[in-house]
């Protein structure tokens, strides 16, 4: 168990290298010249051959990777020379909004997901698990900037509930956790997208848990429904969530791209939507790197997490 | 499916690895030919209601987005500010643009474009993939092992963020578009051709195969690949859905085809601009095409998986 524990963040340290490696060299097969970002167009090419010596930019690629990973290692994620700061401050700035928005529409979609895919499950085929099915379904197809503007039609505009734009006055995570009005329609297209891969995956779940001996076994010594599901189906149907919220992540990243594009909320994914605009590379390296670290760890958690909670896979 | 073909049959003597075919016919009837596995999985996918709604869908779009400029001519290149944002009349079933472009032409040319990038990244990624897991599961061992921690790196860097960054670095057109899809979408195609390949190649026909001295190459193309053909089907059509609803991401983020090609993804664009000033039709019907698509596809898809699931196929 310890061991393949270890082994397990073994590979995965040696793909979130890889994946800094094959960013890096993307960018810089495919790049502009962070040259030319801090010296203008007009620089000539003297003053950029200099540049680059100073910085660091005339070392073959290896060594480049290689004190580009050194640096990810203690924190330093490089410096935007278009606006003048460094990537880390920009990204530490914006982390907190992102997380917030992340995290309460991660938990959201649970609360629906989850009571929904069990439900469906325990009505398979009836009128009500046809029309959730199509309704997830639907959801799974759309994409999500499509979504928030259905939700900006119907409650911005039609029903003046809810802003179709985050408001400029929300800048700190707390004025975003205090202004709950402002924040409804982003968590929830969020949230939605989410949703519908999670139910679609909770119904086939519960099914599973549904067909084993020890529900028949419960049936059978005659135990009321009500603690057959609750005792029973729901504990072990709630195993792949666990792998679910791990496995989330890469979709909520781009998620948040598009969602905060939308409404204007300002966080990771529009520091990453304006760094694209301003061709602001060392900004899009960090935080594609980023990204792709965090995927590793989702699938690193959900791994491991469900060899711990689940004793029927053991792995040797 | 593991008929080695007859052409390689030495006479009389029953190919390797098959049971031994009496060489007269069996009394009686109670020989049942029963249909091949491609057959089978047919009438499976044809029986599936869902699967033909997603099919006359997926149709329906083809034949609107190439035949219906044949039928509905409209002006796509000339910008004219002055019949902009029209709502929809009888000259102009669903209005005008900002541009002044006829709106339910510009779905029309937005649906080829969608199509075209679609299908292509997902052949592309489909081939890519196919040959890449194919030969990472027969070379096994520590060329397997590297290959695909290879895959795996790929796989953990968000395909929208890779995507959009490449984006801003090449003009966009139909094809560098579609380029950019299908070189980093044809993993998991790749995992899952690796996977069919690992069972494969311990099958007897593959040391049929090895033992008359076919070339590693024979094998890949006519052996291997045929065989695991079923998963990478199902998965075209899933590949197709997400490369179609990545391409309006992009052209919703500002970084689609370049104009006046038209996209769907472009058209959404400006989108909020459009739903605050109450131009609804510049906003619904496109985006109720792009779901329909991708519905479409992931329907297809689901169905077709059913299809070839033999454990789920009614006898």
């Amino acid at each position: 168990m310890t061991g393949y524990i270890i082994r397990r963040c073994f590979a995965a340290l040696i793909i979130a290298i890889g994946v800094a490696a094959v960013v890096y060299a993307l960018l810089a097969f495919t790049g502009g010249s962070p040259a030319v970002a801090a010296l203008g167009t007009h620089a000539n090419r003297y003053t950029i051959a200099a540049w680059n010596k100073t910085h660091g930019y005339d070392r073959p690629l290896v060594v480049q990777i290689a004190s580009y990973i050194w640096n990810l290692v203690q924190f330093k994620f490089g410096y935007s020379y278009k606006q003048g700061q460094s990537v880390g401050a920009l990204l530490n700035e914006n982390a907190g909004r992102t997380a917030y928005l992340s995290g309460t529409a991660l938990v959201l979609a649970l609360l629906i997901a989850l009571p929904l895919g069990i439900a469906q499950a325990v009505k398979r085929n009836s009128p009500g698990d046809y029309v959730a099915t199509t309704a997830t379904f639907t959801l799974y197809s759309m994409p999500s900037f499509f979504l928030g503007l259905i939700l900006i039609q119907i409650f911005a505009l039609d029903l003046h509930v809810f802003p179709a734009l985050v408001s400029d006055n929300v800048t700190t995570t707390w004025e975003a956790v205090t202004h709950p009005m402002q924040l409804t329609l982003p968590i929830v297209t969020l949230a939605g997208l989410t949703v519908a891969g999670f139910s679609r995956y909770m119904r086939s779940s519960a099914l599973d848990v549904l067909a084993q001996d020890y529900i028949r076994l419960a049936r059978a010594k005659g135990l009321e429904e009500r603690f057959v599901l609750t005792r029973h189906l729901l504990r072990n149907a709630c195993l792949p969530i666990i792998t679910l919220i791990g496995l989330s992540i890469p979709g909520l990243l781009a998620g948040n791209i598009i969602t905060e594009g939308l409404f204007n909320y300002p966080g990771l994914g529009l520091l990453f939507f304006d760094s694209l605009q301003n061709l602001d590379y060392p900004v899009l390296l960090a935080y594609t790197v980023i990204g792709g670290v965090l995927t590793v760890i989702g699938n690193l958690i959900a791994d491991i997490a469900v060899t711990v909670a689940d004793p029927r896979i053991r792995v040797g | 499916m593991a008929e080695i073909g007859a052409q390689q049959m030495v006479e009389g003597i029953p190919p390797f690895g098959s049971p031994n075919i009496p060489t007269t016919a069996p009394e009686g009837g109670d020989v049942q030919i029963l249909a091949s596995g491609w057959r089978l999985a047919l009438r499976e996918f044809f029986s599936n209601r869902l699967a033909i709604v997603g099919l006359g869908v997926l149709v329906f779009f083809i034949v609107f987005s190439f035949g219906g400029p044949l039928f509905y001519h409209t002006n796509q290149s000339l910008t004219n500010p002055l019949t902009g944002d029209l709502a929809p009349t009888w000259s102009h079933l669903v209005g005008t643009d900002d541009n002044g472009f006829d709106e339910l032409g510009r779905m029309m040319a937005g649906g080829q474009t969608a199509l075209e990038i679609g299908f292509f990244a997902a052949f592309m990624a489909t081939v890519i993939g196919t040959l890449y897991g194919a030969l990472s599961g027969l070379a096994g061992g520590i060329v397997d092992a590297v290959l695909m921690r290879f895959v795996d790196i790929l796989l953990s860097i968000p395909l929208l963020f890779i995507v959009l960054v490449l984006a801003t670095r090449y003009s966009a057109t139909v094809l560098s578009q579609s380029l950019i899809i299908g070189l980093f979408s044809w993993q998991i195609p790749a995992r899952l051709v690796r996977g069919e390949v690992l069972t494969l190649r311990e099958r007897d026909f593959v040391a049929a195969t090895r033992i008359m001295g076919g070339t590693q190459t024979r094998l890949i193309i006519r052996h291997l690949i045929p065989n695991a053909l079923s998963v990478v089907i199902v998965n075209i059509t899933f590949l197709i859905a997400d490369s179609i609803l990545l391409i309006a991401y992009l052209g919703f983020l500002g970084f689609g085809l370049s104009y006046p090609t038209a996209s769907w993804g472009d058209m959404l664009g400006n989108a909020q601009n459009a739903v605050t000033s109450g131009y609804w039709w510049l906003v619904f019907p496109v985006g109720g095409c792009l779901v329909l698509v991708v519905m479409a596809c992931n329907l297809i898809g689901d169905a077709l998986r059913d299809a070839f699931d033999v454990r789920l196929r009614r006898r």
